[in-house]
């Protein structure tokens, strides 16, 4: 069933994609294939393969959804987006801190030792990143103490 | 002759200090890598990626860094297949149906230091095929044009449906996501902007990286959320802690078969070291026939998926390095690795770059020979490695791979993108799509969309370029019988099943 809707939900995408190639054009090329032919012949490719699914999607089991399950899926995914859109406005250390720390927590880990771990984890990878393997890392807010 | 002047010239640069060290460092990590359940080969060579990127290693040791940890994440899978009875990695899933029953009888320390051991040999059996016939298949592959790389490119993605069989649509539309993923971005013939729907962050295409940190290592730590309820104790390697004189000689030929076997699979572009473990463990299991314990702990079970798997990890090293054309999913991102130093795979690197070359060959041999002695002995250390609880673990890898991510650009925009082809990853996974095939295409696109073009350039949109030569044509051929397999299987099991019904 999810290899059904999957399917469905795909060739719906080939065919806004479609829409979207069909308006590459080159204002003028040597080249006789051009920038549209190819993603067009992909996107048949891959709408081809996607009808083949919703008729015969295989014997894929059909688990019931685990609601508390799919609850901290959500919860890791969400934690995944903040700390992606945070990991500038505050910085690497904080912002890994409290990463490591939810983080923690969502696979079972108890508080104390999880947030240890997390404001570790900040500091020393920042120390290790920034000063040994010289990757620049955001310092966010923590910017004030360099002053 | 001449091989060996080169091969020799390899061992001086892959024992220069920064290098040997560089490949002990590689070898442990890659071990613990692979141990980790979950983690594989990919997110091993992808998280250190961006790091020998960042330390400014040269090319060499950069390429001696992750062929170390892909050799080693195929000697460290083992170890929790045959004590946890999980596979470190894909490639180690065969190991677990015999070692696992192993480590059960007390047998844990001879089914670890004898799978040690039929590892070393396979890498080692792989890695004089890739001298002798990678210097041969580079000088055979000059000849090749654009069009007759295209088909190849055709040819690699056919071996992906071939080969892993019980799933070929799912197989193929995961390798035709990979290609549309490689569309995104300027086109780089005539400056068009495909499918970046106006923003900057797309402009420049999806950087490699951030494909394969989101599709491998996010869409790994989400199945492994759905597994830390699961907390199985490891198996205590205890027995005698070395194999003996008949044992070794008892699995001795399944070894070798194995080795050469694993090896030209992991040849074919395309099919890595998990098909060529699965192919070995049941050719190996059938020629045993009612003679062998295979299941309930037979040596061979562990020997021969080991030697393929290791065979195959340098098998694949051939493609990559002869043609540009990943042999497996790690190929792949090591092809990533060259191209981020600017040095294309293919032909003629040989010529242009034999420091490169050569001295990754050669520490393949040193490589080996660290990890055989790393791991009889540190055995108990790599077995403790797997008591690591996954809330320190989980959090430290996601950490370091936004690290990685945020290396390449410095910018939130890469990092939300990476988190959102974890989540897609994570989907695909979970209906069974695999996604080696996916990066492939991935690597592949670019390469593909430009040989095809450039090969249509010449005969001014003459699509009969692309069967006019003898190497098209036999390519062609090659690639309609890699269709056709699965389809002869599926014929024969229904054959097979309407015998048993009648």
């Amino acid at each position: 069933m999810y290899v059904r809707i999957f399917a469905a939900v795909w060739l719906l995408v080939c065919a806004l994609l479609a829409v979207v190639a069909w308006g590459f054009q080159a204002p003028f090329s040597y080249d006789p294939v051009g920038p549209r032919a190819y993603p067009l012949l992909l996107l048949l490719l891959m709408a081809a393969a996607a009808v083949w699914l919703l008729v015969k999607p295989g014997e894929a089991e059909d688990l019931p959804i685990s609601w508390s399950l799919a609850r901290k899926v959500a919860l890791f995914i969400g934690g995944l987006f903040a700390y992606a859109l945070l990991f500038e406005p505050l910085g690497f250390v904080l912002s890994t801190a409290l990463a490591g720390f939810g983080l923690g927590l969502l696979f079972n880990g108890r508080p104390l030792p999880s947030l240890l771990s997390g404001v570790l984890m900040g500091t020393l990878l920042y120390g290790l990143f920034d000063y040994l393997l010289d990757v620049p890392l955001p310092m966010g807010l923590l910017a004030i103490l360099e002053n | 002759m001449e091989t060996l002047n080169f091969l020799a010239q390899g061992f001086d640069v892959a024992l220069r200090p920064i290098n040997l060290l560089v490949a002990l460092f590689g070898a442990f990590v890659g071990t613990v890598v692979g141990l980790l359940p979950g983690l594989g080969p990919i997110n091993g060579v992808a998280i250190l990626l961006p790091l020998a990127f960042a330390l400014g290693l040269p090319p060499e040791t950069a390429l001696i860094l992750l062929a170390a940890v892909y050799l080693g994440c195929e000697y460290g899978g083992r170890i929790s297949a045959i004590l946890l009875n999980v596979p470190g990695d894909a490639a180690a899933i065969m190991t677990t149906l015999d070692g696992y029953p192993l480590a059960r009888q007390g047998k844990a320390g001879i089914a670890l230091s004898l799978s040690a051991m039929s590892s070393f040999i396979g890498s080692t059996i792989a890695t004089i095929g890739v001298v002798l016939f990678a210097p041969i298949l580079a000088n055979w592959a000059v000849a090749f044009g654009p069009a007759e790389y295209f088909v190849l490119m055709v040819f690699a993605i056919a071996c992906l449906g071939g080969m892993v069989g019980d799933k070929p649509v799912k197989t193929l539309l995961s390798a035709l996501i990979g290609l549309g993923l490689a569309t995104v971005g300027v086109d780089a013939t005539t400056g068009v902007y495909r499918f970046t729907f106006d923003s900057v962050g797309l402009s420049d295409g999806i950087q490699f990286v951030i494909v394969v940190i989101g599709l491998f290592s996010v869409s790994e730590m989400l199945l492994m959320l759905e597994h830390t309820a699961t907390g199985q104790q490891a198996v205590k390697a205890s027995g005698r802690m070395l194999f003996n004189l008949k044992e070794f000689s008892f699995t001795w030929w399944s070894t070798v078969r194995s080795s050469l076997a694993g090896f030209v699979i992991g040849v074919l572009p395309g099919a890595g070291a998990t098909i060529a473990s699965a192919i070995t463990y049941m050719s190996e299991k059938r020629m045993a026939g009612t003679g062998g314990r295979f299941g309930e702990g037979d040596l061979r079970g562990v020997a021969a998926p080991e030697a393929a798997n290791n065979a195959s990890a340098c098998g694949s090293l051939i493609p990559m390095l002869t043609l540009g054309v990943p042999g497996s999913g790690t190929t792949a991102v090591m092809i990533g690795a060259l191209t981020l130093y600017n040095i294309t795979p293919g032909p003629l690197l040989f010529e242009q770059q034999p420091d490169v070359v050569w001295g990754l060959i050669a520490s393949l041999f040193i490589g080996n020979v660290i990890l055989l002695v790393m791991n009889i002995p540190l055995v108990g250390l790599f077995a403790r490695m797997l008591t690591v609880p996954t809330w320190v673990l989980v959090p430290a890898i996601t950490v370091v791979s936004v690290v990685g991510v945020y290396a390449v650009h410095s910018t939130t925009f890469d990092l939300v993108l990476m988190a959102a082809l974890g989540v897609f990853g994570y989907l695909l996974r979970k209906m069974d799509f695999p996604m080696s095939s996916l990066i492939l295409g991935f690597v592949l696109g670019e390469l593909m969309e430009s040989n095809l073009r450039r090969a249509l350039s010449i005969t001014n949109g003459d699509l009969g370029i692309l069967w006019s030569s003898p190497i098209t044509i036999g390519l062609w051929v090659l690639t309609a019988v890699m269709l056709a397999l699965p389809g002869i299987r599926w014929m024969r099991a229904r054959a097979k099943a309407k015998l048993a019904h009648a």
